[in-house]
């Protein structure tokens, strides 16, 4: 019924704008637009005059595809790979960046120079020195080791099998070496409260 | 040379500021309105310098050597600058020695069970040890003087194994019994042969 109506309607305006304008200017281009069907009808406006959507049969299937396209659509932009986590030790920070701070430094003289030098090179031979005592000093304790194993093995098969087999308790190995003083008695360490600023990233 | 590299730190900011903010009201034209120091600072960066070496020099660390401690050999606190090895009074035939500490090894039990046992016997304070493994670190053989050889007997092998203390319970009954020494003093109270042995995996730089 209501179709048919309509269909009238639109017949009628179409008739109607093919009038000459003899009517009143404005007035009339108003009412030959399409928001108003005819001054003969109803005064209605387009939400009353909607229908209800009329139902397509292959639309749960087409709106199915619709769903899967998008949902591909998104997996394709999430495989972006993860954002690389900033270091901040390679990025100097702007602070370090500023002029007032750099140092004004005094012109060493040439005896400086020359000390600094000489130092270096005892530190360095000192250093070969300790390193070749320590290297013979492992070398001697590892000779003494195999030396032992030797001998037991000369001794007793049996007892030789048990020496070589691995100690599974004494790894992780953990040795605390010792500090330049010793520990004092009744020392209260000075308690300090901190917050921690460091900034955690997530990927 | 490492001081003179580095760029000035916030610290010595803070004490150039200072310093110039003195000079310019010491100067003769100096007025406090100029100043856009909302808070003005009672306690300048150099205040603070003093009050923390002023902190130092309170505070003082025990003390590193002490004369009474590394005389008294039985302690386990003497020398701590240097590695230190356990000496324990053995009977050995007829005389008695300085040795590292030892028992007669026991059929039916490891070589390391036997140092373990060795180490409980030492008379005096208990020491609990962590053996570093189950291999000897050192070997030493001996002939048994031709009076006590026997057929199946010549002589005997001593083996030893490291261990690392990880507590002692001091008992004040017998304090004669055993002594750490440094390496240095080993001399003193080993017999030559057995020490060339004992130097080779006793370590100490």
């Amino acid at each position: 019924m209501t179709t048919m109506v309509s269909r009238v309607v639109t017949g009628l305006l179409s008739r109607q704008c093919a009038r000459p304008c003899s009517l009143t200017g404005l007035d009339a281009n108003l009412r030959h637009s399409h928001w108003f069907p005819s001054v003969m009808a109803l005064k209605t406006s387009p939400p009353l005059r909607a229908e209800p959507m009329k139902k397509k049969k292959v639309d749960p299937k087409r709106e199915q595809l619709r769903r899967e396209r998008l949902k591909k659509k998104l997996k394709k932009l999430e495989r972006v790979p993860p954002e690389l986590i900033p270091i901040e030790d390679f990025m100097p920070s702007a602070k370090y960046l500023d002029e007032t701070r750099i140092r004004s430094l005094p012109q060493l003289p040439e005896e400086e120079n020359e000390r600094r030098a000489l130092l270096l090179k005892e530190w360095s031979r000192y250093k070969q020195a300790q390193h070749k005592a320590e290297m013979n000093a492992i070398e001697q304790a590892l000779e003494a080791q195999r030396e032992a194993l030797k001998e037991l093995r000369l001794e007793s098969e049996e007892l030789y099998r048990a020496a070589i087999r691995p100690d599974p308790t004494l790894l992780p190995f953990q040795h605390q070496g010792p500090s330049y003083t010793p520990a004092k008695d009744n020392y209260q360490a000075p308690e300090g409260k901190y917050t921690d600023i460091t900034k955690v990233y997530t990927q | 040379v490492e001081l003179e590299k580095s760029l000035l730190s916030d610290h010595e900011l803070r004490l150039l500021e200072d310093a110039d903010r003195i000079s310019r009201q010491q100067s003769g034209d100096y007025d406090s309105d100029e100043e856009d120091t909302a808070d003005q600072e009672i306690i300048t960066a150099k205040d603070m310098e003093d009050a923390w070496e002023q902190k130092l020099q309170k505070y003082h660390t025990a003390p590193r050597l002490l004369e009474s401690v590394d005389m008294d050999f039985s302690s386990v606190d003497r020398c701590l600058g240097d590695n230190l090895i356990l000496l324990a009074k053995q009977q050995v035939g007829s005389e008695e020695l300085w040795l590292l500490p030892q028992l007669q090894w026991e059929a039916g039990e490891t070589l390391r069970q036997t140092a373990e046992r060795a180490l409980d016997t030492v008379p005096g304070a208990d020491f609990k040890a962590r053996f570093l493994g189950n291999t000897p670190c050192g070997v030493y053989k001996y002939k048994f003087p031709k009076a006590i050889r026997t057929e199946s007997s010549v002589g005997a092998k001593v083996f030893f194994f490291k261990a690392l203390l990880s507590s002692h319970n001091p008992s004040q009954t017998q304090k004669g019994a055993f002594m750490w020494v440094k390496k240095s003093e080993l001399q003193n109270y080993l017999k030559p042969e057995y020490l060339k042995q004992v130097n080779r995996f006793v370590i100490s730089i």
